[in-house]
This record gives C-alpha cells, sequence and structure tokens, in this order.
C-alpha cells in the first residue's frame, strides 16, 4: 500500500443468492453476521451492518487481515476492501484515483495494463447515470495510454463504485469466499473423527453445505498414546475456523475393542469395531441434540468399506448417516485436506484406534446376521453405557 | 428454527465418579537419548542470565560485558568436555544445526568447484537424519552421496567403507554413537582410512550421543568436526555446538553481525550457552561415576530381561554405551508396548524419537538384519546417572508382566 492510500474503510461482503429463496433470508443473515464475528473475533473488533443484498464489515484495525478470515466463512460468495466516499461526482473520483494510483504502483513500469470503471447506483437519485459516472470517474482517473488502455471486458484491473444512500464506496478486488451455506442454518451434525484424511474432510463438506459440525473419536489406551488424541484434537482445531465454537468428546474403546477381539471372529473385528462407534456417536448425538451422524467412508476405499461391509455398519442405528466422501477418489480428498489444512496433520503417524487388534485378514463382504451373532455373544448395551459414562468432552474454540 | 433447538439434556448414561485420569505417582524415565531433565544446578547456573543479566554479549557497557564473560566461560567448559581449545568451540541451536553446519558448511567449502573431479561424500550406514538430510539436499549442487553399511554384528564394515573413498572425497561424516542401538563405531580408525583412501576429505563426526558417556577427545578421534548438542547431557533444549580441530574453514549457514566468529551469527543465547557449559562441566567431570551407575541401570535391566519371553538384545557383543539398550520384543508392535508401559509409569521409546515423525522402519533395525515385522516391535530404554537399579528392574518386570498381557495382540 502507498503511504497516499489510508487502510480500507469497510469490507463489502456478498453472500449466494441461493438460499434466499424460501424466505430464510434473515435467518441466513443471521448466521453470516454471528460466523463472521466469530471468525474475526481473534484479528480485530468489527461492526457488522446487513443492508440490502449484502453485509458490510467495518474492522477497527487490520481490515486486510479480516477480509482474509472472512475468505473461509461459509456461504460467502466474495469479499471487497473498499473505500468510502460522499455522494459527489469530484469526491468520489478522488477517492477512486487514490485507490487505483495505489494497485497501478504494483505494476512495473513500461508495462501497459487494460482497465476499466464500473458504477453500480443502488441510489438512484445521484445526479448521474452509471455510465456518466464511469466516464467522469475514468476521465479523471486514468493516466495515460503509455501506461492505462480502457478494455470494457476482462480489464485487469476493474475499478468499482457502489453508490449507496448514504454514501459510495469505491473498491478493485472481489476476494473469493468459499461458496457454500452458513455454518448453522442446516442445524447440527455428528462427525465420526479418527486420524485419518477423510474425516476431516467429510466434516468440512457438512459443514459447507451449512452444518455446525460435532466431534467424537474413540481411543484404546493403553494401546495407542496421548499423541493419537492430541492428532484428532488438532484436526478438530483446524476444523474450527470454518465454523463456530463446538466440542470433541473423547470415548474410550478399549473395553469394547477387547470384547469384540474375544467373542467374534476375527475378520469381522474391524465392521464390529465400526458398527460400535457408529452406536455411541448415534447416542452421544440424541442426547446431546445433533441431527445426523457425518462419516468418511467412502465406497470401495479400504476393506472395511465395500457396499457389503457399509450396509452392516450403516444398518447398526437409525441415525441418518452423511457420507459426503462417497463417491471421491483418495486424489479428491487429498485435494481437499491439502487446500483446508487437515492433511499434514492427518499423516502425522500417530496410530488411531481401528488398528489395535486388527485382523490380519479382514472380511471383504460382511453379512448382517454375522455381525448380529456376534453381537449376541457380548453384552453390547452394557459395553456402550460405560463408553459413554468415560467420555471426556473438550471445547473446540 | 433451523439450527439445532436446545433440549432438555438427558443423562448420556451413569456417569463414573470423577472419571479422572489415573496417573501413576512416580515417573520411570527411561528415554534419555530422547531427552534429559535438566539438572537443578544447570538451572541454578543459568538463571541469572533470564533475570538481571540480560546484556547483549555485543554490546559495550558492564552489563553486556558479562554476558560476553559468561560465554567465555561456557566455550572453554563446553571444549574441556570434547578436549579441545575455546576458540574452536561454535555455539548452535542444538545437535541438527551443528550437523548441518558440518556437512553443508565444510562440503560446499572444499567442493572442487573449478576442476573436472567429482564431489563425493561418504556418510556412516545409519547416520542421524539431520546428517542424512544435508548430505541429501547436497546432490541438487552436483555432490555425490555414498552411504557406508553395518556389519551383521552392529559393527561399522570399514573394508567396505574404505572401498568408497577415493580422491574426490570432500566429506566423510561418521557418527561416533548409535542413537537408537548404541553402539559405539571406531571412528579413530575410520580417520586413519580416510587419511590414507580420502586424502581430501574433512571427517564429521556426531558425537551427540557421546558427551558425558565416552571420554571425547576431537584430537584422539582424529575428526575435522564434532556435533554435541545440550539436552542430552541435563541442559535445557536449543543449545548445541560444533567443535573444530583446529582451524577448519567451512561456509556458513546464518549470515549476520559475525557472532561466533562469523560461523553463526545472531545474538547469543546467552542463557542456553551458561547452562550448556555448566552441562558439559559436569557430563565431564561426572562421567566416571555417571558411566558406573548408568552401566549397573542397563545391567540391571538386562538381566530382568531374561525374564521376558522372546525378548533379546539388538546389539550383543560389539561395543555399546552404558545409557543406551535397544531390544526386540515379541507379539505386539512397539507402539503398544510403549503405551502399556506408559500406563504403568515407564518412559520408553519405540525406535529413536528422531525418526518418530516417520513411519518408515528404522534403517539400523533392518540393517542388523531385522524382518519387517521385528523392526517394528524394537524399544529403545535408555538410562542417565539418575537411573537406578530399582528402576531399571522394575521396567524389566513391568515388561515381563505385559508379555503375557500383550501375547494376544498381532502385530
Amino acid at each position: 500500500m502507498t503511504p497516499g492510500l489510508p487502510p480500507p474503510e469497510l469490507l463489502l461482503v456478498r453472500y449466494g443468492e441461493l438460499a434466499l429463496k424460501g424466505g430464510n433470508r434473515a435467518v441466513f443473515e443471521r448466521a453470516l453476521v454471528r460466523n463472521i464475528q466469530h471468525a474475526t473475533r481473534d484479528v480485530s473488533p468489527v461492526t457488522i451492518a446487513r443492508t440490502t443484498g449484502r453485509i458490510t464489515v467495518t474492522p477497527e484495525r487490520r481490515a486486510l487481515e479480516v477480509a482474509r478470515r472472512i475468505q473461509d466463512v461459509f456461504g460467502i460468495k466474495s469479499v471487497s476492501p473498499a473505500w468510502g466516499a460522499p455522494l459527489e461526482p469530484e469526491a468520489i473520483a478522488e477517492v477512486a484515483g487514490a485507490v487505483f494510483d495505489d494497485a497501478l504502483a504494483d505494476v512495473p513500469p513500461g508495462r501497459i495494463v487494460t482497465a476499466r470503471v464500473r458504477t453500480n447506483r443502488a441510489e438512484k437519485r445521484f445526479p448521474m447515470t452509471s455510465t456518466e459516472l464511469d466516464r467522469f470517474v475514468a476521465e479523471r482517473i486514468l493516466p495515460g495510454p503509455e501506461r492505462v488502455r480502457v478494455k470494457l471486458k476482462d480489464p485487469e484491473l476493474q475499478l468499482e463504485i457502489d453508490v449507496r444512500s448514504e454514501r459510495a464506496y469505491v473498491f478493485l478486488k472481489r476476494l473469493p469466499g468459499p461458496g457454500g451455506l452458513p455454518v448453522g442454518t442446516l442445524g447440527r451434525a455428528l462427525c465420526l473423527l479418527s486420524g485419518g484424511i477423510d474425516s476431516p474432510v467429510a466434516a468440512w463438506m457438512a459443514m459447507k453445505r451449512g452444518c455446525r459440525v460435532g466431534f467424537v473419536t474413540y481411543h484404546s489406551a493403553p494401546y495407542i498414546g496421548e499423541g493419537s488424541k492430541k492428532k484428532v484434537l488438532d484436526l478438530a482445531r483446524a476444523l474450527g475456523r470454518y465454523q463456530l465454537r463446538s466440542r470433541l468428546y473423547v470415548v474410550p474403546f478399549t473395553e469394547i475393542q477387547v470384547a469384540i477381539r474375544d467373542s467374534a471372529p476375527e475378520s469381522y473385528r474391524t465392521v464390529l469395531y465400526r458398527r460400535m462407534m457408529q452406536r455411541i456417536a448415534a447416542r452421544l448425538a440424541r442426547v446431546d441434540g445433533y441431527k445426523a451422524l457425518v462419516t468418511g467412508e467412502c465406497m470401495g476405499q479400504v476393506a472395511s468399506q465395500t457396499l457389503e461391509n457399509l450396509i452392516c455398519i450403516g444398518a447398526a442405528t437409525e441415525m441418518h448417516v452423511l457420507r459426503p466422501l462417497i463417491a471421491f477418489d483418495k486424489e479428491e480428498t487429498i485435494v481437499i485436506a491439502r487446500r483446508i489444512g487437515t492433511f499434514d496433520i492427518s499423516n502425522r503417524p500417530d496410530p488411531d484406534c481401528c488398528t489395535v487388534f486388527q485382523p490380519a485378514r479382514p472380511m471383504i463382504r460382511g453379512k448382517l446376521a454375522e455381525c448380529l451373532a456376534a453381537e449376541d455373544q457380548m453384552d453390547v448395551e452394557g459395553l456402550i453405557d460405560r463408553a459413554c459414562a468415560g467420555v471426556e468432552t473438550t471445547a473446540i474454540d | 428454527m433451523l439450527w439445532g433447538s436446545r433440549r432438555a439434556k438427558a443423562p448420556i448414561a451413569p456417569r463414573a465418579p470423577t472419571a479422572r485420569r489415573t496417573r501413576p505417582v512416580t515417573t520411570i524415565y527411561l528415554d534419555n537419548a530422547a531427552t534429559t531433565p535438566v539438572a537443578p544446578a544447570v538451572r541454578t547456573a543459568m538463571a541469572p542470565f533470564l533475570e538481571a543479566e540480560f546484556g547483549n554479549p555485543s554490546t559495550r557497557y558492564a552489563l553486556g560485558v558479562r554476558a560476553a564473560e559468561a560465554i567465555d566461560r561456557a566455550r572453554e567448559l563446553v571444549a574441556r568436555a570434547v578436549g579441545a581449545r575455546a576458540r574452536e568451540v561454535t555455539f548452535t541451536s542444538g545437535g541438527t544445526e551443528a550437523n548441518n553446519l558440518a556437512v553443508l558448511g565444510l562440503a560446499r567449502q572444499r567442493g572442487f568447484h573449478r576442476s573436472r573431479r567429482r564431489n563425493q561424500l561418504v556418510i556412516g550406514p545409519t547416520e542421524h537424519p539431520s546428517v542424512r538430510a544435508s548430505a541429501f539436499a547436497l546432490r541438487d549442487e552436483g555432490f555425490e552421496v555414498r552411504e557406508a553399511r553395518l556389519l551383521p554384528d552392529g559393527g561399522l564394515d570399514l573394508e567396505a567403507f574404505e572401498e568408497l573413498l577415493t580422491e574426490d572425497t570432500v566429506l566423510v561424516a561418521q557418527m561416533l554413537v548409535n542413537n537408537e542401538v548404541g553402539s559405539v563405531y571406531p571412528v579413530s580408525e575410520l580417520a586413519r582410512i580416510v587419511r590414507r583412501s580420502a586424502p581430501n576429505a574433512a571427517l564429521h563426526v556426531d558425537a551427540v550421543q557421546g558427551l558425558g558417556k565416552l571420554e571425547l577427545s576431537i584430537e584422539e578421534l582424529g575428526a575435522d568436526t564434532l556435533a554435541i548438542s545440550a539436552h542430552k547431557v541435563h541442559a535445557p533444549k536449543g543449545t548445541g555446538a560444533l567443535v573444530t580441530r583446529g582451524k577448519v574453514d567451512l561456509r556458513p549457514l546464518v549470515f549476520g553481525g559475525g557472532q561466533e566468529s562469523g560461523r553463526r551469527p545472531g545474538t547469543e543465547n546467552v542463557a542456553g550457552i551458561v547452562a550448556f557449559g555448566e552441562a558439559a562441566r559436569l557430563a565431564d567431570t561426572g562421567r566416571e561415576e555417571g558411566v558406573r551407575a548408568m552401566a549397573a541401570a542397563r545391567d540391571a535391566f538386562v538381566r530382568g530381561l531374561e525374564r521376558v519371553p522372546g525378548a533379546r538384545l539388538l546389539i550383543d557383543g560389539s561395543p555399546v554405551v552404558p545409557s543406551i539398550c535397544a531390544i526386540a520384543l515379541a507379539g505386539a508392535p512397539a507402539e503398544v508396548w510403549l503405551h502399556h508401559l506408559e500406563a504403568r509409569g515407564v518412559c520408553a521409546s519405540a525406535g529413536s524419537a528422531c525418526n518418530a515423525g516417520k513411519k518408515e522402519l528404522s534403517p539400523v533395525a533392518l540393517a542388523l538384519g531385522l524382518t519387517p515385522d521385528e523392526a517394528r516391535r524394537v524399544m529403545r530404554f535408555s538410562f542417565a546417572a539418575a537411573t537406578t537399579v530399582a528402576e531399571a528392574e522394575r521396567a524389566a518386570a513391568l515388561l515381563a508382566e505385559l508379555a503375557t498381557e500383550l501375547e494376544a495382540v498381532q502385530s
């Protein structure tokens, strides 16, 4: 930024139009305001206003960093740092000139850039039409053709002017948001989070479509260590920046694994572990008001995820299970995991509890009748009661 | 309402009364090769430099001069512990940086840039990642890297080593003590071989696990540079040193205001360096007594292993330090043994902490002829002077107890 240009006065935040259809607009906007507040709370206090069709965020400081945080808030299409001007053509042109010169300072000397000015006039009492204001401003601020060439279609620099009822705003950039729906507008879901690559991505995708996600993980001390627990906690925290406060339930799982090891056919262990995990998750979800479960299951990715095994696992509970990754290839999942910052955490070597008593030859095509027969040999309800009683809950901020 | 309605909370299940984690009261710490607790005397020595004596050693007033003097004193003490002169000691941020500085700094300095010779590096078979990775990074600068190998008993194959050396070899790096299994390698013999068969090469020795356990003398070892680390000898993490024999030219990795004779510029970590000095003094003067204590603990542990079915020493016969005992266990993978021991208050490690960030198997274990399955069941127990015989016996007894419990667990 050149010394001549003050920090942006506010951030113009645009959101997707999809959810506006069913009269949900107010709910949608309120959720966005709350989520923006949450996403920016450790950067700067902000004042948020809802105006027609958009939200304005006025940060007290670090406006550009606030904009970057807002780029992670689901439901947002784009955000623009903007500079305000009184509703007079001369004043607007002056601010526009400062903004434009600042951007031009980044262009190497001698290179010609393409540019245009584009006005959006919401305030129709303004004395000029949009096209007139475009011309007026362009004539005053654009340097000669040895530096800038006017190009109306796909210019490199597009200086936009938003004429509102109180004030006009000038901006150059539309920083892309993540799209999706505001977290919380679709309710809460509970994600079974392992230390792997898939489940954090599944949680992120549920958030993207408006779910506020809680996390549950399973721990088999002393077969696996504190490092494994920290890994899952770190994953939940990494996902925290896409949503509001949340929590992680850590369920003690050793007793269940020992019971399954001792009374079920070896090859069925993994499927039976997962049936128990899902039952426990469903119990926690019912009690704490989550509407559905989220898993990272993907059809055919590993032995435990054949269609037959997914059916066996899915039949363990009646609660609805969201499987956002069901048709993803591993590479597709990894691309997202890298982007959202969970990949490196998932790649740490700490094992998760599925590796405990791992069968040498896991059942590929499990049969539900076999699962039920094996579980008849166990005190399923008692095991679940005791596991739930030992749950440790950690707040994720 | 669109999102999660608050319901009255029903109890999930009968809560266990105060489901607090049961932490064992006493910890038996047998991972001293990973790091060591700070000795009280070391803490006392460094404390003033975290408080009133905060001066920058490069400044000219008394506060700064006192800090500079404290560094001089520490340099003297560290030098003495490795039989070097004070001016031959360069303080670094730790063993990793010292190894990086030696490998990269020596190779870059000595590479025959203007000749048609190839530039070769030869590294030992079990080098620490900070040596290995530095050497491999030099491939991008046109260096060729060769790796020596172990004998089946865990010793260094000196004949094979010699075959790798040529006139084009600019640097040889060989660790003195293996950090995973404790083997002591014949570095002074190697030094002679290097002088004979690689006359243009410098010899770097990673002695991080040797300080306080072996009588160190850079001169007797015949090394050109020697790396040591403070936190392995009861000082805090964050300080190490590269010691040179005489005047050795090397290219710095960091550039700045000329501190540490320009080899490692940057305002000195005064408190850490003072702590290192005191810790090096204690390691040196207390070495014989410490080694006796470690050996007693290790012997007790090894005796106790007789009652652990399937357990065996990785190195048996060739020389080892008294501080490290690596064993292969039966049944469950090392990770499972580790956490069961942890639950009973014993800290030990599965492989070395330096490799803990990786999923690969230890190359050392594989070089010793272990199958991948056996390599997954290797644990390292490492002792300090403060480790008691009773603690070592207890750890071995717990292993025996766990052997029965973990029999059922597959690897």
